[in-house]
């Protein structure tokens, strides 16, 4: 008549085993293949991403058990318990069970405080600074829409130079040397971004307002590795290309360069050639303050830029044929506060663009070059 | 082909003309506007997202040329998601289920309930209206943090943020009086014997996430007015060179969006648990531990909002860190609440049911992945990376979607006394869940390895590929929607007829016709658990043992079992 | 064995009418159970103003900020002279705290029947009411006078903004008021239904006690 749960046919419980054991073997193929490397951080590049790795491989770890388990539960219900014609009774109808409840309660509870543990002295780690006289470096990265600078500071937060280039391809990035204490500290002049480095495994968030701090110290062997970053928090319609590079250098290198860099910056310019045409821009509030230039055909010019925004703004001034044309001129941004002189060669007459390749697309910052 | 008719038939399909639903007060109208509404702006949301997926699949800008316009994308996206679908359509289900559940002839303030409705539409259009506007729409993502989301020439100038805060507050303000109604409906209308721990864990549900829409909701309203404020009137709250402070808005706006997460999924969890013991023939496991964890969570939940603020540098990390994975704990408890009420019970495959395991067995990988989250150090590497927008959307469509599409194939019979098909059920699900796996999964891959939220176009060649899967994924689910609305509009005509109880289910909407009349009820059965018509069927039974078969029932078994396994 | 499915009408309530918003022996009346959950959502909204309020005075220091100058402009009026708890504003608050004891009278007044006694004390209440706010933006355009505007740094727009926002608060109630005084005249309300007269006097105490709140921490603090 009707037909009890302990006498359904063990085909079933075969079945229903057998797709839980399909499930574990998938898992395991996935990871012994080394398909799961995809699912593992980049190659930790420093003592705190390493730290960081470790904690994500526990919880990692924890994350395929607790997914096996339950999943594996969850098919072995849907494949032995389903309903026979022959099933017109009801089941047992089990209301609950105190025991069971509290087990998995409890359970789940100290895994929770365990993890919490684990990732609390992880955090020490990784957020521990050194007291100023252990640190071995300062570097203050300033973030602007849309464009990353590195000033460099010694041991009593005087300046020494600003690396305005944020990409090593350009000849630019972050450089700092390996096994030592980089302290870095946060700027923003405008909209909150992000510094982040995936290769680190950390990202901080750029404030404007506060100054937030954090301490790493590249592996040894990383030297002459170049890790790409990236601006982390919406900041605009530039977000995508606010992109930067740490190159990491051995400490002799990093020192060499460092000289180098003080010394471009307090160059004195080269004088503009004489005959040049010059030609006077100033960039505030992200706008030009002119948008019509005329210089003559065929002849070197210069034009004398100023930018008087904030120090966290870089602006430039391109020169392309129009909108959407291949660049003619690149030139190097400058930081806000500062002056250059941009020398270009001559042009052909004709109509061109000159526009600022940090905020592209942005109407103050383009106008008409006419050359004739 | 009904079962054991509970009341006698009502007349079938009560429809009133344009005029009758432009101006109805009956909770079970407006929660059919509130269901018909909500899944336009899911439409409307979801071509978004697959215009922003159309631009992912390949490097380089093809779609967008200018990268402000996808910065709208994404944020209107998310803001139509989250605020004209997902919320207000789990609040359209509580409306019409939860007076039929608690035997109740309709929602404490009917006309209050109406006007709650009615200016969702009315928020939504001013959200949308911010396209055409010069500048746009609102471009500073869901989260509209200041300053980006304050006036300045490559902030948000335009008056489309405005749109979107004074859309905002109507919205919020639409969700504020729903709770009041649902409180007092739930608290002061139930029927005589629906004691509190008798009533369906559905109501459950509904009444822990108006509460959190009650406390919460304001909160968020007096960020967007603070915003406005700054905005408009000269006001400095968010502008750090003036003496405000940036992070002051996200912990005021993550107070509220924090508590929001848990009113986006707790009815749809209520959902599942109405679902799963009626197509597992037994009842819930552990109702009243249920009801501990969901309140548990509700409580939680407000504890819990600055880890989305992390990497800020300040938030007290330690205390919002255990919060979090605190909260794991009730959330496991109901996900072996759920399996237990499957396990040794007869299931049989229904739509309904085929969509409350894709919500276990999708909601149980969101919830693994935002562990990740909570251990501090491992939030520092994932952060506003693509592993966040596979966590949310493993939760909110994994979970909520899974969810309502199991809700509405399990009340679309009471709603219309029309069955769905159940073939196109199961095509959509089988589309629905490959798709959804597709685009999501390789998004932890992509966080992973490093590539950042809210960008238009990604710079390393090795996220190539996933990028274009989970592209290929989303137009996936896009097309799944096409059997679901093919399936609505061909059961709305020639549906089979649903009696009283197509399945066999246990609370009271089951003990009135389908649809039901507008006044719900001509008599209420006795109320002596919480499940009251499968008591009326079956006879009150002792805990745990097995009933007997009603003769009734017996006899028409070829009637009933033709909504069993073949169906 | 089937149980049949027993008929049970709902019972109209014909229990208690004496208590003050009770019906049907179930509690609190639905409206008023209403207006207590509306005013708690209210609660929470000037929570998250209150919050704002602290976080930015805690990021300001001194406060109040100096607005004079230094050495101070000739003729200028610092923040902390024009906020004088002793002035105006004082007045104001005793008068909207009288109008709290008004309001609760004429709710006793209709509780026990009296009409005459809740007319007379609802107007009372709704003229006291208007009083509070024509002080209030009185007191606002002294302020503008001397300059200080929403948009005078943080000090400016968490002042307006708070009281801003309490005043609109305020004008609502003031409207209410003016409703029940109005079918209170009407005649709509006696001692067993006036659950209008509840809520509304329910939602007057919770903007006194704001006022109390706000007065305290602007001009105290």
């Amino acid at each position: 008549m009707s037909t009890s749960p302990r006498k359904r046919p063990a085909s079933e419980a075969i079945v229903a085993g057998g797709v839980v054991i399909l499930l574990i073997a998938i898992v395991g193929l996935v990871f012994w293949s080394g398909a799961g490397e995809w699912l593992y951080p980049p190659e930790p590049a420093t003592e705190e991403a390493g730290a960081i790795s470790e904690l994500y491989n526990i919880v990692f770890a924890l994350a395929v058990a607790v997914f096996v388990a339950v999943e594996g539960l969850i098919l072995w219900s849907i494949f032995r318990y389903r309903r026979r014609p022959e099933d017109v009774d009801l089941p047992p109808q089990t209301h609950g069970n105190n025991l069971v409840e509290a087990i998995w309660t409890v359970i789940p509870t100290i895994i929770v405080l365990i993890l919490f543990w684990v990732s609390w002295s992880t955090l020490n780690e990784v957020d521990a600074i050194s007291a100023p006289a252990q640190r071995d470096l300062h570097v203050k990265a300033l973030a602007g829409q849309f464009q990353w600078q590195f000033e460099y500071l010694d041991a009593d937060g005087n300046h020494l130079a600003t690396e305005t280039r944020p990409l090593s391809p350009d000849g630019g990035g972050m450089a700092v040397p390996v096994g030592k204490n980089v302290y870095v500290t946060l700027v923003s002049g405008d909209v909150i971004h992000a510094w982040y480095v995936p290769h680190f495994l950390f990202k901080r968030d750029v404030i404007p307002g506060q100054v937030n701090e954090f301490e790493f110290r590249l592996k040894d062997e990383e030297a002459g590795q170049v890790f790409r970053g990236q601006c982390a928090e919406l900041c605009g319609t530039g977000h995508r290309v606010m992109l930067f590079d740490v190159v990491a250098m051995s400490s002799g290198d990093f020192d060499a360069w460092l000289d180098q860099l003080v010394e471009k910056e307090n160059a004195t310019p080269p004088p503009a050639p004489s005959g040049q045409a010059a030609v006077e821009i100033t960039a505030k509030d992200i706008a030009y303050d002119k948008h019509e230039l005329e210089v003559p055909a065929d002849a070197p010019f210069a034009i004398s830029f100023k930018n008087d925004d904030a120090a966290t703004i870089t602006h430039d001034i391109d020169i392309r044929q129009g909108p959407g044309a291949p660049t003619l001129a690149d030139e190097a941004p400058i930081p806000g506060g500062q002056s250059t002189q941009y020398s270009f060669d001559g042009l052909a007459a004709g109509t061109y663009q000159f526009f600022c390749s940090v905020h592209p697309g942005v109407p103050g910052m383009e106008g008409t070059l006419t050359v004739q | 082909m009904a079962t054991h008719a509970l009341s006698p038939a009502a007349v079938p399909a009560y429809r009133g003309g344009l005029y009758e639903w432009l101006t109805t007060t009956d909770h079970k109208k407006i929660g059919i506007m509130y269901l018909v509404n909500s899944f336009l702006f899911f439409l409307v949301a979801g071509i978004m997202a697959l215009l922003v997926r159309a631009e992912l699949a390949f490097p380089g800008l093809q779609i967008f040329q200018n990268e402000h316009v996808y910065n709208e994308m994404f944020s209107v996206h998310a803001s139509a998601m989250i605020f004209l679908f997902i919320i207000p359509i789990l609040a359209g289900l509580g409306n019409y289920a939860v007076p039929l559940m608690i035997g109740a002839p309709d929602m404490a303030f009917p006309r209050i309930n109406a006007l709650s409705f009615w200016m969702l539409p009315l928020g939504g259009i001013l959200l949308l209206l911010g396209f055409f506007t010069p500048g746009g729409a609102a471009a500073a993502g869901w989260t509209s943090y200041p300053p980006l989301s304050e006036r300045g020439p490559l902030a948000s100038p335009g008056p489309g943020q405005d749109l979107w805060l004074v859309s905002l507050i109507l919205i919020g303000t639409s969700s504020i009086l729903g709770a009041i109604n649902f409180l007092v409906t739930i608290f002061k209308m139930r029927a005589p014997g629906m004691t509190l721990f008798r009533m369906p864990i559905m109501v459950w549900t509904v009444l822990v996430t108006s509460v959190l829409v009650l406390m919460a909701t304001p909160v968020f309203t007096s960020a967007l007015v603070m915003l406005y404020i700054d905005r408009n009137l000269g006001g400095t709250f968010f502008l750090p060179n003036e003496g405000g402070q940036a992070v002051l808005y996200q912990n005021v706006f993550w107070f509220y969006s924090h508590p929001a997460v848990y009113v986006m999924v707790l009815p749809a969890m209520g959902v599942i648990s109405e679902v799963l013991p009626v197509f597992s023939r037994k009842p819930l496991f552990g109702y009243k531990a249920f009801i501990f964890a969901t309140v548990g969570i509700g409580a939680l939940g407000f504890t819990v909002w600055a880890h989305h603020m992390f990497t800020t540098g300040a938030v007290f990390l330690p205390f919002f860190s255990l919060m979090t994975a605190a909260i794991g704990v009730p959330t496991g408890v109901k996900m072996f609440n759920w399996i237990f009420t499957m396990f040794r019970g007869q299931l049989t495959f229904s739509t309904p049911l085929i969509f409350a395991i894709g919500f276990l067995t999708m909601f149980l990988i969101g919830g693994i992945n935002g562990v990740f989250s909570a251990a501090v150090p491992v939030d520092f590497a994932l952060h506003d990376t693509y592993w966040v927008v596979a966590h949310l959307h493993y939760v909110l469509f994994g979970g909520s979607v899974f969810g309502l599409f199991a809700a509405i194939y399990y009340w679309f019979p009471k709603m219309t006394g029309r069955m769905l098909s159940e073939g196109l059920g199961k095509l959509q699900f089988v589309l629905m869940f490959v798709g959804f796996n597709l685009t999501f999964f390789p998004m932890h891959i992509l966080g992973i390895k490093g590539m950042p939220r809210r960008i238009a176009d990604y710079a390393d060649p090795t996220w190539n590929d996933w990028n274009l899967l989970a592209s290929i994924g989303g137009f996936m689910i896009g097309a799944s929607m096409l059997p679901f609305l093919w399936n609505v509009f061909i059961s709305l005509r020639n549906g089979k007829i649903a009696g009283d109880d197509p399945w066999e289910g246990n609370p009271l909407q089951r003990a009135t016709s389908s649809p039901p009349p507008p006044y719900n009820f001509d008599r209420l059965p006795e109320i002596r658990s919480e499940r009251p018509v499968f008591d009326a069927r079956h006879g009150l039974v002792e805990h745990d043992a097995t009933p007997p078969v009603p003769p009734s029932l017996a006899a028409g078994d070829e009637a009933h079992r033709a909504i069993g396994p073949s169906a | 064995m089937t149980a049949e499915a027993t008929a049970l009408t709902h019972t109209a309530g014909g229990g208690d009418h004496g208590t003050p918003g009770v019906h049907a022996g179930r509690g609190i009346s639905n409206p008023i159970l209403g207006m207590i959950l509306f005013i708690t959502s209210e609660v929470m909204f000037f929570s998250g103003l209150f919050a704002a309020y602290f976080a930015t005075r805690a990021h300001n220091q001194p406060w109040p900020p100096n607005n004079c100058g230094e050495p101070p402009l000739a003729g200028c009026h610092s923040f902390a002279e024009l906020l004088d708890p002793l002035g105006l504003i004082l007045v104001a608050t005793i008068i909207l705290i009288a109008s709290s004891f008004t309001c609760q009278f004429a709710v006793w007044a209709i509780r026990r029947g009296d009409r005459r006694g809740f007319v007379r004390n609802i107007a009372v209440t709704f003229v006291l009411g208007v009083i509070f706010l024509v002080m209030q933006a009185y007191d606002y355009t002294i302020l503008f006078g001397e300059g200080m505007t929403i948009g005078s740094g943080a000090f400016g727009t968490t002042y307006y903004t708070l009281t801003g926002f309490h005043g609109a608060h305020v004008f609502g109630g003031v409207l209410m008021l003016g409703v029940i005084l109005y079918r209170g005249l009407a005649g709509q309300f006696s001692a067993k239904h006036h659950d209008a007269v509840e809520a509304v006097s329910l939602y007057w105490h919770f903007v006194d006690v704001v006022w109390i709140l706000l007065f305290s921490i602007l001009y105290l603090l």
